[in-house]
């Protein structure tokens, strides 16, 4: 495949439509990545958050993926990784053709012929990775790659927006629950 | 009460097969025990395709996501089967497989109080970052329901 650029304006209207419908994080998710592999005509995608406690990744949303591919850990090398950590792109065409991969039997048997991924990030740290996956070889322009940084922005944007407005409910709820006698209100 | 109707969520997880397994271990052997097995799919963001020419183009793959997603609904129905196997009759097995509308957790709990379900069995991924975007959903399932008894496999 050559490396023509299929992210425009008109994929970028569709995304952030779809994220701006939803205020809930898992459906705005899922939404992103069934709308990528649609329209960048791909095998999968998965959205990541990342633990920095243990530098693990965590699925947060995926489809097109197998079950088990997803339960088999990191399938980037340690290279790779530390890619990721420094906020940098990982792009590899050819997934048969490559020493970053940990797992290269499982992405084989998976289909997988290329990954991208690109750090989803939050103020300047990595808070997750958005990862496209393509069954053949896959020579992603670099502008794509720079489109997929933006987006992977606004989900990090995203992310970060959800959990404040979920934790912005909790405490309306706590508040709600407090009776007036626990004040020392006069009825 | 004697418990008679269960609810599984099943999540397409590693850990599934332990909720099946412990759900046949606790409940198979009971008389009359129905068990219905719940899967809540995100369903495709609604986009209109005649718009532009990138969704024009999209038609032909949302297609093939939907029926990616009915394949889901297949892999359910399959569940029951391995729920046979395990000693469950399957006649007392049903699937409830729906577009999820709001979280996984509002969903089993609407679900649970228009069936009135005796017990729920949920199983709990060691997910620490997702769970704090995302929140638990035993978590809210539990400081919810009442009357209701709920297991967590973890």
């Amino acid at each position: 495949m050559s490396a023509e650029e299929k992210i425009d304006i008109d994929l970028f209207k569709l995304v952030f439509r779809a994220m701006a419908q939803s205020d809930n994080l898992e459906i705005m998710a899922n939404h992103l990545t069934q709308l990528l592999v649609a329209a960048l005509e791909i095998k999968g995608c998965t959205i990541f958050a990342l633990d920095p406690d243990l530098d693990e990744l965590e699925v947060l949303a995926s489809f097109g993926m197998s079950t088990d591919y997803l339960q088999k850990g990191p399938l980037l090398s340690e290279k790779s990784i530390a890619d990721m950590f420094r906020g940098k792109p990982i792009v590899i065409p050819d997934a048969n053709h490559t020493d970053r991969l940990q797992y290269p039997q499982n992405a084989k048997n998976e289909g997988i012929g290329a990954i991208v991924s690109v750090p989803i990030k939050f103020s300047g740290k990595v808070i997750g990775a958005l990862r496209l996956y393509h069954s053949k070889v896959w020579d992603i322009s670099d502008r794509d790659v720079d489109s997929l940084l933006v987006l992977a922005e606004n989900i990090g944007l995203a992310m970060t927006y959800t959990r404040v407005l979920k934790a912005l409910k909790t405490i309306r709820y706590t508040v709600n629950d407090i009776h007036s006698i626990w004040l020392l209100e006069q009825e | 009460m004697a418990i008679q109707r269960i609810l599984l969520a099943y999540n397409f997880s590693s850990l599934d097969q332990k909720a099946i397994e412990f759900v046949t271990s606790a409940f198979g052997h009971l008389e009359g025990v129905e068990l219905t097995v719940f899967h809540a799919f995100t369903p495709l963001p609604a986009i209109e395709t005649d718009a532009s020419l990138v969704t024009g183009k999209l038609k032909g793959s949302l297609n093939f996501l939907s029926q990616q997603i009915m394949q889901r609904e297949n892999d359910l129905k399959a569940v029951t089967e391995n729920l046979a196997r395990y000693g469950f009759a399957a006649e007392r097995i049903h699937t409830v497989f729906i577009p999820r509308k709001k979280d996984i957790a509002t969903e089993i709990i609407n679900l649970a109080r228009d069936t009135k379900f005796d017990a729920i069995v949920l199983n709990r991924k060691a997910a620490r970052v997702t769970r704090f975007f995302s929140g638990s959903v035993s978590h809210k399932v539990i400081m919810t329901l009442k009357d209701t008894t709920v297991c967590t496999v973890c």
